[in-house]
């Protein structure tokens, strides 16, 4: 009689034990399934409200005077528009969504504004395919700040004039409650045009994924690091990070990892335990069992085989329950959960490969034990048992 | 064949040695009907257990052939086992999840062997349980549970039959019975090692060997 035939009467014969011990690997790789399948979206979801924040690194003139750049609210010197596409070009470094913008207070129909031309999103080269977080301007059109469409009666699809050059308004901003609501957007070349400040830009603003600081592990100052790194391409500007949105960037990321980090190991040991226990229990009931093969001549790796080869079968059927389960789990619950990036949640096929895989390994590791034990049992006295 | 020199086998327990063998030596020659006899707990088993290379004697030599037993590697004494012993037990020790016919090809080893398929359906005609191959232990009186663990003892053709009071669960017909299927062995020139604590077997055997609190009372 063949060992796997001896395996598969025993699991007919002892379901419920099987059954429970299938269970804890199903749940296991039903969990592990589950989160890597919505991990992505998950990712995706953090880095888009930790986007939504703004951006985290303002690079300036370096003549720019700090008192009076955070008094103002803006660098009153100016620096090359070529500054960006010459940023952008870089490889290799972890800054993205740049956004080029030339602001100067004015007064305009006798009112203090801000005009601010902006320069559509500039994306590094290996970071094209990101979508842009800020809005851009057409040339030739213009968003109004809340207080002065309120205060000069402006509405959408007016036409107004800014120091003698028409513009179309195409949208009115909503209330924000800071000094954009007397703001008027427009493109780049057009403000540069107007305040006859041809290539020129006052700021660059951009995105520190802080992958920098993730990946050197270093307590250096984040700031000092990437003013190093731009001092050598941009000789002109200096550097501010942000650091209290960097720092709930980093923290948020660190959560989500650290979140992760937990609760898988926790969700394998518990799950790694219980068939443990179930095992051990299987080869406690199976004493007598173990004595009579062992009187008839069976040695000690077949015995170990009996209580392995039987772990295997349950990691295999597990692997493959758990990840049908947790990919439906997954592509039931993901969506609701993380609405903005639902559509990142799709099955992912090689985890049911890597479930295969590792899963049989598992079950039988958590066996080893207990099947160690069940070849160390005196065959002596648990025939002599009665 | 059988060949015990100065054995001693000492369990240690929490409350100090126990000597369940104490200094025993015999010999049993080539298809004998030994009978070992002694009460509960005057190491009937243990010696059995010895004999069969299952238990470790603390001390002494345990030969079956020519073979020392405690000499063999673990793996060597247990296919010297499958192939030269058979056991039948007090409580059969049948596996409650394999039919009849599985039970005693279990003795057959892993592999798929059809010689030992038919082999065993004779064995299970010859000890009156046709058509009954595929009936579970449960389904079986304790009888005829005995009578399958003697086909699965008698298998692979053993020299010797370990009996540790097999008729012990049996009423005296079907003790009669699994005592004529052991003598028709030893008949065929097996030898035979019975366990008990009655005198059932004594009229069959050619050694009666008493033991008392691990020792030899007496030898006849």
């Amino acid at each position: 009689m063949s060992i796997l035939s001896l395996i598969y009467k025993e699991i007919i014969h002892r379901k419920f034990n099987f059954l429970l011990g299938l269970l804890a690997v199903v749940t296991a790789v039903a969990l592990f399934v589950s989160f890597a399948t919505t991990g992505q979206a998950y990712r995706r979801e953090t880095r888009r409200i930790m986007r939504n924040m703004g951006q985290n690194l303002r690079i300036i003139p370096k003549e720019t005077p700090i008192d009076k750049f955070w008094s103002v609210g803006f660098s009153e010197h100016t620096m090359p528009e070529e500054y960006v596409h010459r940023f952008a070009e870089l490889r290799g470094f972890s800054y993205t969504h740049l956004t080029a913008t030339l602001q100067k207070r004015v007064m305009w129909r006798g009112m203090n504004i801000i005009l601010t031309g902006i320069l559509p999103e500039v994306l590094p080269l290996d970071k094209r395919h990101q979508s842009p977080m800020t809005f851009s301007v057409e040339p030739g059109t213009v968003y109004v700040g809340f207080e002065l469409a309120r205060s000069l009666e402006i509405k959408k699809d007016n036409v107004i004039d800014i120091f003698d050059k028409p513009f179309t308004v195409v949208k009115c901003l909503s209330e924000t409650g800071s000094s954009d609501d007397i703001r008027i957007y427009g493109h780049l070349h057009d403000i540069q045009g107007i305040l006859n400040l041809p290539g020129r830009i006052n700021e660059i603003k951009a995105l520190e994924c802080l992958c920098l600081i993730e990946a050197t592990k270093t307590k250096f100052d984040p700031r000092i690091l990437a003013q190093k790194e731009l001092a050598q391409i941009l000789p002109e500007a200096k550097v501010l990070l942000l650091q209290g949105i960097a720092e709930i960037r980093q923290k948020q990321r660190a959560a989500m990892e650290g979140y992760l980090a937990l609760i898988l190991p926790l969700t394998v040991v518990v799950c790694g335990v219980w068939i443990g226990v179930l095992v051990m229990m299987n080869v406690r009931d199976r004493q007598q069992e173990i004595g009579i093969m062992r009187a008839i001549g069976y040695g000690s790796g077949n015995i170990t085989f009996l209580f392995l080869g039987k772990a295997v079968i349950a990691g295999l059927l597990g692997a493959m329950l758990g990840f049908l389960i947790g990919t439906a789990l997954a592509l039931d619950l993901g969506p609701e959960i993380f609405k903005v990036t639902a559509k990142a949640i799709r099955p992912q096929y090689a985890l049911l490969v890597w479930s295969i895989i590792v899963a049989p390994v598992f079950a039988a590791v958590s066996s080893f034990i207990p099947a160690m034990i069940a070849v160390t049992y005196d065959p002596a006295v648990t025939l002599r048992e009665e | 064949m059988v060949v015990l020199e100065n054995v001693v086998r000492i369990y240690r327990t929490r409350r100090g040695d126990v000597k369940a063998l104490d200094d025993i030596s015999f010999q049993i020659k080539k298809g004998e009907f030994a009978v070992l006899c002694g009460p509960s707990g005057s190491g009937k088993t243990t010696l059995l257990m010895t004999v069969a290379g299952m238990l470790h004697p603390t001390n002494g030599v345990v030969s079956v052939g020519q073979n020392n037993l405690y000499a063999m590697s673990a793996r060597a004494r247990a296919k010297f086992r499958a192939e030269n012993i058979g056991f039948v037990f007090q409580m059969f020790h049948l596996i409650p999840y394999l039919n009849i016919i599985e039970n005693v090809t279990l003795a057959g080893g892993t592999a798929v062997d059809k010689n030992k398929k038919a082999q065993a359906n004779e064995l299970i005609q010859h000890f009156g349980l046709a058509g009954r191959n595929y009936h579970r232990p449960a389904e079986l009186s304790a009888g005829e549970k005995q009578r399958v663990a003697i086909s699965r003892a008698l298998l692979n053709r053993p020299k010797i039959v370990l009996a540790d009071e097999p008729t012990g669960n049996l009423d005296p017909d079907n003790a009669a019975t699994v005592l004529g299927y052991l003598s028709e062995f030893h008949h065929k020139g097996g030898t035979v090692i019975f366990a008990t604590h009655g005198k059932e077997a004594e009229q069959l055997a050619d050694h009666i060997i008493y033991l008392r609190n691990g020792r030899i009372e007496n030898h006849t």
